[in-house]
């Protein structure tokens, strides 16, 4: 497929805004990045690349500081093109892809344990990495590594066990 | 009747730690699978946020042993895109040499592992003494026998003159044939074909959805290979070093198996290519590189499939955010697939046959 029946295809959906470019690496590949203003509309997306037979690659999320904002980036490829898709959310959701991807699948469970924001309509809850007792997000902020090797945990689960022992 | 059984997180079958909860049959068949990752979790991408663009180097270089010079490969590209760095054709092609010397060793030390579990030990021996040939290479030319530490920011750190050119070469004379001679024995060995073939099956379609990338692609007849679809560094100027890649429809372990054999030799064939034609000039640019505020996306081939980099940075010494995804990372929700309905004997093969790289995905 050429990359402007791959850029039509995308923001023929899009209703709510975007902003649209196009970057080369040092060898010429060429990529798309495409900034929605509307989060929702990603799933727009996600079934463009579907129907392209393209695949997620894997997303980026990070928490922006000054508005306390989150932005998650989806990477997809379509035929060796780069497609990234930047989203913002400012209530830690988004709208899985996963439904629709089966490629987005860890992504989206790694950006919920990391920073904490949950892709709505996720078929699988369960946790990826991290022991279920630990906060969602603890990549959100600096945590100490005294902290960290007490547990970052929102409850006393991982140390219940070990306290019990010392007082037998 | 059906039964419980757990393989890990720690077990001699595993190459690293990972936790299968099985239930099977009453003859040993997978009924359900479930997948218990964490257990070499770092928290390495906040990590590098906290480290200078220097430091990142050497950071990224240990992410992993067995691609470790892919890791900085492919930062080093993501740093040299934001700051418009092009690096002199002789350090590319210096590049091109030290990741494909380590494919090479890393494909083999996943096949040693195959016939390692498949018992087939005369196999095992071979296998990993023809690698021993790489081994050899990386500690005389790099001065180790895993981390090489070619890579900087705006090219590499090692240099070849005429001796190492020819000591490499001499090592791929010896080690070349033994290679194809293990390539026809895995092929045509009546008794590691029993064990490989028709087992751990993952579908094209399967494949394809679930955006498998690498050997374990091109096992299951998929053809993304990055050199070829989105080429970088001199894949992307000279056409005679664009891989022949190895495709099998087989899906299953085998399949894989000769897909990396394919790499391999084209691997080989790569390394000599480049260092007959060797480029005079520098090897990196010596003015240290101003890194402005920039976005990048970079991805190259790593032995076990694609590796990409995502670097944000806002003009300061430190990422804002560094994000990187390796083959594993996809290739291991395939492994639901391939041992669902297989024998629970086979699953540690089946989890070999991804070349799964945990240190790696988890971070």
């Amino acid at each position: 497929m050429k990359i402007e029946e791959i850029k039509d295809l995308l923001i023929s959906k899009t209703v709510n805004g975007y902003e649209l470019k196009e970057d080369q690496d040092s060898y010429g590949n060429p990529s798309i990045w495409l900034i929605l203003k509307d989060r929702l509309e990603i799933v727009h997306v996600a079934e463009v690349i579907k129907a392209c037979m393209g695949r997620c690659i894997v997303a980026t999320a990070y928490k922006n500081e000054e508005d306390n904002t989150h932005t998650v980036i989806y990477h997809f490829d379509i035929e060796g093109l780069i497609v990234n898709t930047e989203i913002k959310t400012d209530n830690k959701e988004t709208i899985a892809i996963t439904p629709i991807l089966s490629s987005a699948n860890w992504a989206e469970r790694e950006m919920r344990e990391m920073y904490g924001v949950e892709p709505v309509g996720h078929p699988d809850n369960s946790r990826l990495f991290l022991d279920p007792s630990l906060v969602k997000g603890v990549l959100n902020e600096y945590i100490s590594l005294s902290k960290m090797s007490l547990g970052v945990s929102e409850t006393d689960i991982l140390w219940a066990d070990v306290n019990k022992g010392i007082k037998r | 009747m059906s039964q419980r059984i757990d393989i890990g997180p720690f077990h001699p079958e595993l190459e690293e730690s990972v936790y299968f909860r099985l239930n099977a049959d009453e003859d040993r068949t997978v009924t359900a699978v479930e997948i218990i990752n964490g257990f070499i979790h770092r928290g390495m991408e906040s990590l590098v946020t906290k480290k200078n663009f220097m430091q990142n180097l050497i950071l990224t270089e240990r992410v992993c042993s067995l691609c470790s010079n892919q890791h900085p490969f492919a930062y080093a590209l993501a740093v040299e895109k934001i700051s418009g760095v092009k690096i002199p054709p002789r350090g590319e092609a210096l590049r091109i040499i030290a990741d494909e010397v380590k494919r090479v060793a890393s494909d083999m030390f996943n096949l040693g592992m195959l016939t390692h579990l498949a018992h087939e030990h005369e196999l095992m021996k071979d296998t990993m003494e023809t690698r021993e040939h790489m081994q050899d290479l990386k500690e005389t030319i790099w001065g180790n026998r895993m981390d090489m530490s070619a890579n900087q920011l705006t090219g590499v750190k090692y240099d070849l003159n005429e001796t190492k050119i020819k000591f490499i070469l001499e090592t791929l004379a010896i080690a070349e044939p033994k290679i194809r001679d293990l390539q026809d024995r895995y092929e045509s060995d009546e008794s590691l074909r029993s064990k490989t073939i028709g087992i751990g099956i993952l579908p094209k379609d399967k494949a394809l959805e679930l955006g498998v990338t690498g050997p374990v692609a091109r096992g299951s007849g998929i053809n993304n290979d990055v050199r070829i679809m989105a080429p970088y560094s001199l894949f992307s100027t000279d056409e005679k070093l664009k891989p022949r890649v190895t495709l099998r429809d087989g899906c299953d372990v085998h399949s894989r198996a000769m897909a990396r054999f394919g790499d391999i030799l084209e691997a080989v064939r790569i390394i000599k290519y480049v260092v007959n034609t060797l480029p005079e000039g520098d090897t990196y640019v010596e003015k240290r590189p101003h890194i402005p505020a920039g976005e990048a996306v970079v991805r190259i081939e790593a032995p076990r499939g694609e590796l990409i980099y995502y670097l944000k940075t806002d003009g300061s010494q430190k990422p804002v955010r560094m994000r990187w995804k390796v083959p594993t990372f996809t290739n291991w929700e395939a492994l639901k697939v391939m041992i669902l309905g297989d024998k629970v004997d086979n699953v540690t093969m089946i989890l070999n046959s991804i070349d799964p790289c945990i240190s790696c995905t988890e971070r």
